[in-house]
């Protein structure tokens, strides 16, 4: 620990800190005081006006709506891209011959660009599209839908989308967290007597909570800040049955509301705190260490 | 440092790396992207690019042709670079391209949509003092609060009903209807033969926008000629108006009843031309633009167009000019925008497009060239007897995309008529009262 003072100097975190408050710390701020005024387009003089802009927040129907899609998505990809890149990273981290190149199969969605997902999905969720001739020709043909332009349906879509693109991430992270879990537990546990079901809840998972709280967290906020996925596949359609909070702010900007948008900004960024914070002191809480 | 935090740190590491090269690979293409840019406006004599924003609905459009921006850019060395916008983004994308001064050097915009969305007078150059102005024809279509603001060499405005496949209309014995009735026969007909009576590309919301468009203004022009004055004082509401709703409910029974393409929410608009080119649908809800798109395709398509039939002897629906070019006032490159206005303004190039797209020319010095079929027919049975009715869009002060939303709504199941125009009148209230008119 000494050494390490003596070799790096705090002074070097300086450049790091003052890009950080050049782009994230002073942005913020400035975002804060804007959601309590009319700033709009059309308007040069910006004006005070209180709590109006959050008024008016919790009174439209289509903003409820967005809170609701968000947090639908938020929890849906939560759940489904932890455990299915739990279940990858088991999988893979078994002696497989195939296992590098599988590897590298499922993480290869997270790195394409969300807009190409679009373009490929797409065609696939339409309604003659490949996804329900699959369906029908397997005789699952009451699973067919209207992906993308069913109101009821649409937001759990595009969470599956997600879910899709974002596992194998998910799973790389897992993976990372496995390898630091030494061999020894599993030996023993075998000669113990202990199958794979009671070695995993017991040895991999405990030993797994730095990273699921990680991961937990990763796809907690990226979910609650969830834009892009909803933007190329639906714009927030039909209607505006799949606008999530991050849609919204987009459309405020666009009605010239900047105001307005930024005031939900704001409030997006307080929910994810609020959700977030108390999330990550207690799973803190709940790691062991070897 | 104890080995919990360790772990934790490791971990978080490794996830860092992971999104660090993916960040680097973004962050490569981007920096490629700004090195090329950067050469291109470094060499001053040389090759400069301007950038020409342009809704990829749009992309049709006779001032983006590619051999028109190669034989400007081989006379004058200045390249000019598309940004297709998409289509239901066009607003959104440009009002925030304008307010981060990331302005493109042109853009091609509806001059009454430029006043409500991107506010005309802050965000344009004024171009009344170019060499070109002294030709035009028709200032008005080209101008706001008594300035040029923008540029074209057509004074047609687009008319806007029932786009129809003549030939289609021929072999099955069918003649234009006059009336609702009568236009579900004629779909009735059409789906017995095998063909989709009407295509609804509804995935861009604004299509929906046509079928009301229409009708509401010829209701209004009718029956209520102040209507839309009160309802931009505050004095009516557009839920106050029973046959609204009725208009709104025709064009979602005529999808209820099967006469349209399958999956309408799927479908969008640019899938229109080769529908028509595939005699796959005999009818749509749109402006003659689409005519002559199809027309430039196949010469050998007759295609007409005939009022929004909701009741009896409906008036064609006539939309302001759309598609000027635009300069910003704050574009980069200004002076090689303003060169590219005047190269399209040149005698010569403007004939060739007055030319091929059939345009009532605009410049005193480009003849108007012998009108296609489709709009002689327009000039003579609804133009010349004035048979023309400015459609809502005219009289709308605030942005139209809620009401798009909301129309598309409908047809997801969300909304009835009724709820429809109850919803767009609360949004209504807001962003007039936002833009600060009187009365609200």
């Amino acid at each position: 620990m000494k050494i390490s003072r003596k070799l790096y100097s705090y002074y070097l975190a300086w450049p790091a800190l003052l890009i950080y408050s050049v782009f994230f710390v002073i942005p913020a701020i400035a975002g804060l005081y804007y959601s309590f005024t009319d700033w709009r387009l059309d308007r040069t003089a910006i004006k005070f006006i209180g709590w109006d802009n959050f008024e008016r927040i919790f009174t439209d129907k289509t903003l409820l709506l967005a809170i609701k899609n968000t947090l639908i998505f938020a929890i849906a990809t939560v759940i489904g891209k932890n455990l299915i890149g739990i279940a990858l990273a088991v999988g893979l981290n078994m002696r497989l011959k195939t296992r590098n190149i599988l590897r590298a199969i499922f993480y290869s969605p997270s790195i394409l660009s969300i807009l190409v997902i679009s373009i490929v999905f797409t065609p696939m969720l339409r309604a003659d599209g490949t996804i329900n001739r699959i369906l029908d020709a397997v005789g699952l043909h009451f699973l067919s839908q209207n992906w993308l332009t069913n109101p009821s349906v649409v937001i759990w879509t595009i969470a599956l989308v997600s879910i899709w693109q974002q596992a194998g991430f998910q799973m790389a992270i897992y993976l990372a967290g496995l390898q630091s879990i030494s061999k020894e537990y599993y030996e023993a546990a075998t000669i113990d007597g202990a199958g794979a079901w009671r070695s995993f809840r017991s040895i991999t998972l405990p030993l797994l909570l730095p990273a699921l709280n990680i991961n937990l967290m990763l796809t907690l906020i990226g979910g609650l800040k969830v834009f892009s996925e909803v933007f190329v596949l639906t714009g927030g359609g039909p209607g505006n049955s799949s606008q999530v909070v991050g849609t919204i702010i987009l459309r405020s900007f666009g009605e010239g509301s900047w105001g307005l948008g930024t005031a939900v900004n704001t409030l997006l960024f307080a929910a994810v705190t609020v959700i977030a914070i108390p999330l990550l002191i207690f799973m803190r809480r709940k790691e062991v260490s070897e | 440092m104890n080995k919990t935090t360790r772990k934790a740190s490791a971990v978080l590491l490794a996830g860092m790396m992971a999104v660090s090269l993916a960040a680097c690979g973004s962050g490569n293409s981007k920096s490629d992207s700004s090195a090329a840019s950067g050469n291109n406006s470094s060499g001053s004599g040389g090759n400069v690019k301007i950038e020409l924003a342009i809704s990829k609905s749009s992309q049709d459009s006779a001032f983006v042709q590619q051999d028109l921006l190669d034989a400007f850019e081989k006379e004058t060395g200045i390249k000019v670079n598309l940004q297709l916008l998409p289509a239901e983004q066009t607003a959104t994308v440009l009002q925030t391209k304008l307010a981060v001064d990331e302005t493109p050097d042109i853009i091609q915009y509806n001059l009454a949509s430029a006043t409500t969305d991107l506010n005309l007078e802050r965000n344009f150059e004024i171009l009344d003092n170019e060499p070109w102005v002294s030709r035009i024809l028709n200032k008005d279509v080209l101008s706001a609060y008594g300035h040029v603001y923008s540029f074209h060499v057509s004074q047609d405005t687009g008319m806007q009903g029932v786009v129809y496949n003549k030939d289609i209309f021929e072999q099955l014995g069918l003649s234009i209807p006059k009336n609702y009735d009568e236009f579900l026969a004629v779909c009735e007909k059409i789906k017995e033969a095998g063909i989709t009576p009407v295509f609804m590309p509804y995935k861009d919301n604004w299509a929906a926008n046509v079928w009301p468009a229409a009708a509401f203004a010829d209701y209004a022009d009718k029956n209520d000629p102040t209507l839309f004055d009160d309802i931009n004082s505050n004095k009516k509401k557009w839920s106050d108006v029973p046959e609204f709703q009725t208009i709104l409910q025709q064009q979602y029974d005529i999808y209820k009843k099967g006469y349209t393409n399958a999956d309408i929410l799927s479908d969008s608009y640019d899938m229109a031309v080769g529908k028509f080119l595939n005699k796959e649908v005999a009818m749509m809800f749109m402006g003659d633009w689409l005519i002559q798109d199809v027309v430039t395709k196949d010469p050998n398509m007759h295609l007409g167009l005939f009022p929004i039939p909701y009741t009896d002897d409906a008036k064609l629906g006539a939309s302001p000019l759309g598609g000027q070019l635009f300069i910003p006032k704050k574009a980069k490159h200004m002076e090689e925008a303003k060169k590219f206005l005047d190269y399209i303004a040149s005698k010569d190039v403007a004939q060739k497009i007055v030319n091929e797209q059939k345009y009532v020319s605009n410049l005193n010095d480009v003849q108007t060239p012998e009108l296609p079929e489709y709009k002689q027919e327009i000039v003579d049975n609804y133009i010349t007897p004035k048979k023309t009715v400015l459609t809502t869009d005219a009289y709308m002060l605030v942005d139209r995309s809620e009401l798009y939303r909301l129309l598309q709504d409908e047809f997801a199941g969300g909304q009835d008529p009724k709820g429809v125009l109850s919803a767009w009148d609360d949004k209504f209230q807001q962003l007039m009262k936002d833009k600060g008119i009187e009365g609200f």
